[in-house]
């Protein structure tokens, strides 16, 4: 089982979405690439209090083509949705502990661009977000979600996922 | 003026000049033609009763103020348009001297709201909370992109299951009164009142089926209301600003006469003094849909079925709006002021209203072209305006709900009767604020419904809204299915007012979402989509 935020959970998240949205029919044809922006919030052990990890996750005809870990400053991309959130939020969505349509009813994850499209392609976007939320198992090293009271105090001697652990995984 | 421009706007409210400022900000060459002798349309400030007391004679109430895009793209601060949130939004007073009070702030609304039902104030909290979860979604999704249909929000709402994660949104909202839902979720009447009589102020008629649908996103906004410092013109002057500091022209006194059709394209717009104007890539309306179809085209233009549904099919609202306009050298002190000392902040309060059943009675009343009796609201700007009026003076404005067609007279009757049933308002806001005697009124002057035509023609019937609120004039379907996505029969030639989705208040919405429209067909850079 991949630990999370690594090369290996990435490929995972691929796998999963792609066996998740396999089956779906009328899936629109084009390609989209989302940005999502986790920010460390003091609780998840995973994103410190003032860091951010942020990702892009390209969706081609309706499969995902990559999904890889990209510097926060990094803006070179053309983006057609951009989702942004808290730490604890996205950990407890891909531990399956939250549900990532009411994290976006709620507010807590923000979302920008077409929401029209989003709304038309309902069933797309459902599949694929279950497929993030419960498609892969995951270790959790630091401690699994939902977290009660806040992350672990020495994220470096419990060796969290570090810059150079960082990568892509593509399909 | 030059005669040729990439495109020609019709009309200079807040929807062609936003318009315009995008477009020219996107290297065009834009002009738009106004009929009046100044830009804003409903954005219309003036001194109607004194020198130094500035009157809204329309749009007074900003509640789309940081929601809609265009307020920070086109930078209308920075272009002189300064906005001020009252922290102490709105408020009822009741025939018992009690009164709601709703505050920018929100726990203090609830504890307003508890001293009624304090279950109703955790309702309402949630709901609150909840409108403000979705909001962003509900606003991306539906205010601020050319509009889908009821059919596919319908199916979307129930893929993701919203009615199992939301205690407030349902696929049933699509067919109940704002008065189910109310009933549905309060139980305090004078609760349910001020909710429901936010809703009417805001255009959504309490007790027609359907406009449930659209009670959640206005209870997120309910404390959202701006006023614009210095007079709602000053909007108008801010865009108006952007658009000719791009380059774009805004040429007043310009009656469109015309829509120049050459072999099925919009090319360009006739004047009413026969000067023609040409428009190499599209002409835009944001007048009403019968001056743009029955006026500047003709049916062999557009065809005789769509002339046949612009005269049958357009239906507009049942009721407008009858203000008095008040020049005072006090600011109203409510008795209500004893139950609770904010009523006095108060930007705007509704007199009197304690239920939404006699909200009703007064729709019924209206629709019959009756004169209920008078139960205005009261807004007094100059509460957080002072420069709107003289130093230790103020200015008042009362609106009342009121039939467009009187049953007796029809709407000229209103020349005779607007005065008469001003004082009647006016006695009505003094039963509430006692220290309103005659002596504080310095002047007035009535703005009756037959008023609103004669000033804004593209407001048929003094629809402010330029087409009525109800679930089959919504989204795709306004103000025709064959026009409800900015475009029309006519190649070239877009609407771009209040007649579309969303609708009309100065939510920018019908420019923002036919910008998207029209960059589509022009093939213009989308610079403004900020993902």
């Amino acid at each position: 089982m991949p630990v999370i935020y690594t090369v290996d959970w990435y490929t995972a998240v691929v796998e999963a979405i792609n066996a998740g949205v396999a089956g779906l029919r009328g899936v629109p044809q084009g390609t989209w690439t989302c940005r999502i922006e986790i920010a460390g919030d003091g609780v998840s052990p995973y994103v410190t209090d003032g860091e951010e990890r942020h990702f892009l996750v390209r969706i081609e005809e309706g499969r995902c083509a990559w999904y890889r870990e990209v510097l926060r400053d990094e803006e070179d991309t053309v983006l057609d949705y951009r989702f942004r959130g808290p730490a604890e939020v996205f950990d407890e969505i891909a531990a399956g502990a939250v549900d990532p349509v009411e994290a976006a009813l709620r507010g807590t994850v923000k979302i920008r661009g077409d929401m029209r499209f989003l709304m038309r392609q309902a069933e797309l976007v459902k599949a694929l977000l279950e497929a993030y939320a419960q498609g892969v198992e995951t270790v959790w090293p630091l401690g699994a979600p939902p977290y009660a009271g806040g992350g672990a105090s020495d994220l470096a001697a419990a060796g969290r996922p570090t810059a150079a652990a960082r990568g892509s995984a593509d399909a | 003026m030059r005669d040729v421009y990439d495109v020609v706007i019709v009309g200079a409210g807040h929807n062609g000049l936003t318009l315009g400022a995008y477009l020219a900000r996107s290297g065009l060459e834009v002009l738009v033609c106004e009929r009046r002798h100044e830009e804003g349309g409903g954005l219309c400030t003036e001194e109607l009763t004194l020198p130094g007391f500035l009157h809204n004679v329309h749009a007074n109430y900003h509640t789309f103020v940081d929601m809609a895009p265009p307020v920070s793209d086109l930078d209308v601060r920075g272009h002189g348009a300064e906005y001020v949130r009252p922290e102490v939004q709105m408020a009822s007073v009741f025939t018992d001297g009690t009164a709601l009070v709703v505050h920018s702030d929100l726990d203090k609304t609830c504890a307003s709201i508890a001293r009624f039902s304090e279950e109703d104030a955790e309702t309402f909290r949630r709901l609150h909370a909840e409108a403000h979860g979705f909001i962003d979604l509900l606003l991306g999704a539906l205010m601020y992109q050319p509009p889908m249909s009821v059919k596919e929000l319908t199916k979307a709402l129930l893929t993701f299951g919203a009615e199992d994660r939301s205690e407030f949104l349902s696929v049933k909202l699509r067919v109940e009164t704002i008065n189910r839902f109310l009933d549905q979720h309060f139980h305090h009447p004078k609760v349910k009142a001020h909710l429901a009589f936010h809703g009417a102020i805001c255009g959504y008629t309490n007790d027609v089926k359907g406009l449930a649908i659209g009670f959640p996103l206005l209870a997120g906004k309910i404390d959202n209301w701006h006023l614009c410092v210095g007079g709602s013109h000053r909007l108008a002057h801010a865009l108006w600003r952007d658009l000719a500091q791009h380059g774009g022209v805004m040429v007043t006194d310009a009656d469109v006469d015309h829509i120049v059709v050459e072999g099925g394209r919009a090319v360009g717009v006739r004047l009413a003094d026969g000067s023609e104007i040409t428009a190499r890539q599209a002409v835009v309306s944001t007048v009403s849909v019968e001056q743009t179809f029955l006026e500047f085209l003709d049916a062999t233009t557009v065809g005789e079925e769509l002339t046949h549904k612009v005269k049958t099919e357009i239906h507009h609202k049942d009721w407008t709006l009858f203000s008095v306009h008040l020049a005072m050298d006090r600011l109203p002190e409510y008795a209500a002021a004893e139950f609770d000392p904010d009523v006095n902040r108060a930007w705007v309060v509704n007199l009197g209203y304690g239920s939404p059943e006699e909200l009703n009675t007064d729709w019924a009343t209206i629709r019959k072209g009756g004169l209920p009796d008078p139960h205005p609201n009261a807004a007094v700007n100059s509460l957080y305006d002072p420069t709107d009026a003289p130093e230790g003076c103020a200015t008042g404005l009362l609106r009342q709900f009121a039939p467009f067609a009187l049953a007796d007279g029809g709407e000229g009757a209103w020349d005779d009767i607007g005065p008469h049933y001003g004082r009647m308002c006016v006695e009505a806001w003094r039963k509430f604020a006692p220290n309103l005697t005659d002596d504080a009124f310095l002047a007035s002057a009535v703005f009756t419904p037959h008023d609103i035509v004669r000033k804004l023609p593209n407001m048929i019937r003094g629809d402010w809204m330029m087409g009525e609120i109800s679930l089959d004039n919504m989204l795709d379907q306004r103000p025709l299915p064959e026009l409800g996505q900015y475009r029309t029969p006519v190649e070239r030639l877009y609407m771009a007012g209040s007649t579309q989705h969303p609708h009309g208040f100065i939510t920018f919405g019908p420019a923002y979402n036919a910008l998207a429209v029209i960059a589509e067909d022009l093939g213009i850079d989308p610079w403004w989509r900020k993902v």
